[in-house]
């Protein structure tokens, strides 16, 4: 059997006249993690709502051969009138699974996760932000999906938690193959997660850059992340595309091949006009 | 079942908590005396002499009768207006145009005094239950219609997005996502509608009906029977805070356990 991937051929799309997505082409398969970067605005969750089949595809190719997909919105969306085990086991029970079974799999889940029974018993609201964003990835990881579309999940949580759950996914990601596809805006999360970094320019919305890294997520140390961050934050195009001023040429860091920078065949992105979406 | 279980063992832990309201009660009965003995009998009977009228009013099988007569009424209307209230209003909340249509002619039905609509429903239904039921119906339909309404189109858009991508079957959806929401908007907008329901059968039998708590009052009225007028008002308002904190609010206590509110201090 082939391994499964998620491919987009030129995917672009429109709200009304506004153009937020062009022309992206990508690959995703079983086992690696991309992570697409980008300004606010710049179409990334719009193309993650379409690679979860949350909106209609205008333009291009989606072919998505896993079976599997999970989703991790930017909020934890739980539902308030269920406790965060029903919470997590909701996946199961729309699969249609016995109710211990979803109830001892969401235990076991939760548990993963860093939630202890006192917690699985509350309802969202009396849980913090951290929580509620365990409790949200507990209901994707307990689907065992093969391939988990993310956006911005953990923007919202302090860099304490953040790392706890960065490990939590990173763990689960090389024991099952998983596949994710995640959308941040912070580049550091990015060069510590993803297998390759995708960076996307606003107006409208399309992949500028990319890198990729060769060293397993697992073994990157800090050091690594800031340096990998600092070297993608000197590459000409990715300061347009984030509105920051290009650096003069002399003032890079050295930089040691653990990463290879493509940048993309497009010319120099368009600076970001104002605001956009 | 569950529902029960829990109702039956919060209820000591909710009881005590009503010592505060109980405390407060008491003063009004402690007013009440005041005024009483400043005014004289025939205003305004005590406490004492109006509880053991009604006592009598119980003890002589008087009461229940029209007690129940008055509970069948107000229980009819508040039901027909529940179950068109719920479904017309759920029907005009999933459409934008029948939301925005709907508004104006809520407010006017919401503005309309009952005593207009009784007024007609003695001219259309006459004298039998036909004229309490309607008026109760009429007086509380927009008030659940309202609630049905808002509980429609306040659905979280992202809730329903999180429902589409963990492949929630339909039956699931409407069971765990459309239901408890629009029950929070209900349940509430219900409760208001039978404190209703209870005020105004009573208005519309005093005024058509021959039986009835309604009509009682209008007799201890035209007997000057003070202290029989005082005594059905007991009986009514009594009955109406029993089933609204010993059975009600409880259960809404447990249904919406999973509600943002600090209960202890509510």
């Amino acid at each position: 059997m082939n391994t499964p991937e998620l491919k987009m051929r030129g995917v672009g799309h429109a709200y009304a006249l506004k153009s937020v997505l062009e022309d992206i082409h990508l690959d995703l398969p079983a086992g690696r993690v991309v992570a697409l970067v980008g300004p606010s605005g710049c179409g990334k969750t719009t193309l993650l709502h379409l690679a979860a089949g949350l909106l209609a595809l205008r333009t291009g190719a989606i072919e998505n051969g896993f079976r599997k997909p999970a989703v991790m919105f930017q909020q934890p969306r739980l539902l308030p009138w269920k406790t965060a085990r029903d919470n997590i086991a909701l996946g199961l029970k729309a699969a249609g699974l016995p109710r211990a079974e979803c109830i001892s799999r969401a235990q076991t889940m939760g548990h993963t996760v860093g939630l202890d029974a006192q917690a699985l018993d509350q309802f969202p609201y009396a849980l913090s932000g951290g929580m509620q964003s365990r409790t949200a990835l507990a209901r994707a990881l307990v689907l065992e999906p093969d391939l988990l579309l993310m956006d911005e999940p953990f923007s919202a949580l302090d860099i304490g938690l953040k790392a706890q759950l960065h490990r939590l996914l990173l763990d689960h990601q090389a024991q099952r193959g998983l596949a994710v596809l995640m959308i941040t805006h912070d580049l550091m999360e990015a060069v510590r997660l993803a297998d390759s970094v995708l960076v996307m320019a606003s107006d409208p919305g399309r992949i500028a850059h990319r890198i990729e890294l060769t060293a397993p997520a697992l073994a990157r140390d800090d050091a690594f992340v800031h340096r990998t961050t600092a070297e993608l934050l000197q590459a000409p195009t990715v300061r347009t595309c984030f509105g920051l001023e290009v650096l003069p040429p002399d003032a890079t860091v050295a930089c040691d091949g653990a990463a290879t920078v493509v940048s993309i065949g497009l010319a120099q992105p368009r600076a970001k006009k104002g605001f956009s979406c | 079942m569950t529902l029960f279980r829990a109702w039956l063992a919060g209820l000591p832990a909710y009881l005590w908590s009503g010592w505060g309201a109980i405390a407060s009660l008491f003063l009004l009965l402690a007013a009440w005396e005041g005024a009483s003995s400043h005014y004289g009998a025939l205003i305004l009977p005590d406490p004492a002499s109006t509880f053991a009228t009604l006592a009598r009013l119980i003890d002589s099988g008087a009461a229940w009768p029209e007690l129940v007569v008055t509970a069948r009424r107000a229980l009819a209307g508040l039901a027909l207006a529940v179950a068109s209230g719920s479904l017309l209003g759920l029907a005009a909340g999933v459409s934008m145009t029948a939301s925005m249509m709907s508004r104006p002619l809520v407010t006017v039905l919401l503005g309309t005094p009952p005593i207009a609509w009784l007024v007609l429903a003695m001219l259309w239904f006459g004298a039998g239950d036909g004229t309490p039921v309607f008026t109760v119906f009429i007086a509380c339909f927009p008030i659940v219609f309202v609630g049905a309404l808002q509980g429609a189109r306040t659905l979280d858009g992202h809730l329903k997005e999180m429902a589409t991508v963990f492949r929630l079957p339909l039956p699931m959806k409407l069971v765990d996502l459309y239901l408890p929401h629009v029950v929070s908007y209900l349940f509430p907008a219900s409760i208001t509608a039978l404190g209703t329901s209870w005020k105004v059968v009573i208005m519309a039998e005093l005024l058509s009906s021959s039986d009835g708590v309604g009509a009682a009052l209008a007799v201890s009225r035209s007997h000057l029977d003070t202290a029989a007028t005082l005594a059905w008002i007991g009986a009514v308002v009594g009955l109406l805070l029993a089933v609204e904190y010993l059975l009600l609010e409880p259960i809404k206590r447990e249904v919406e356990r999973w509600r943002e509110v600090d209960h202890e201090h509510a």
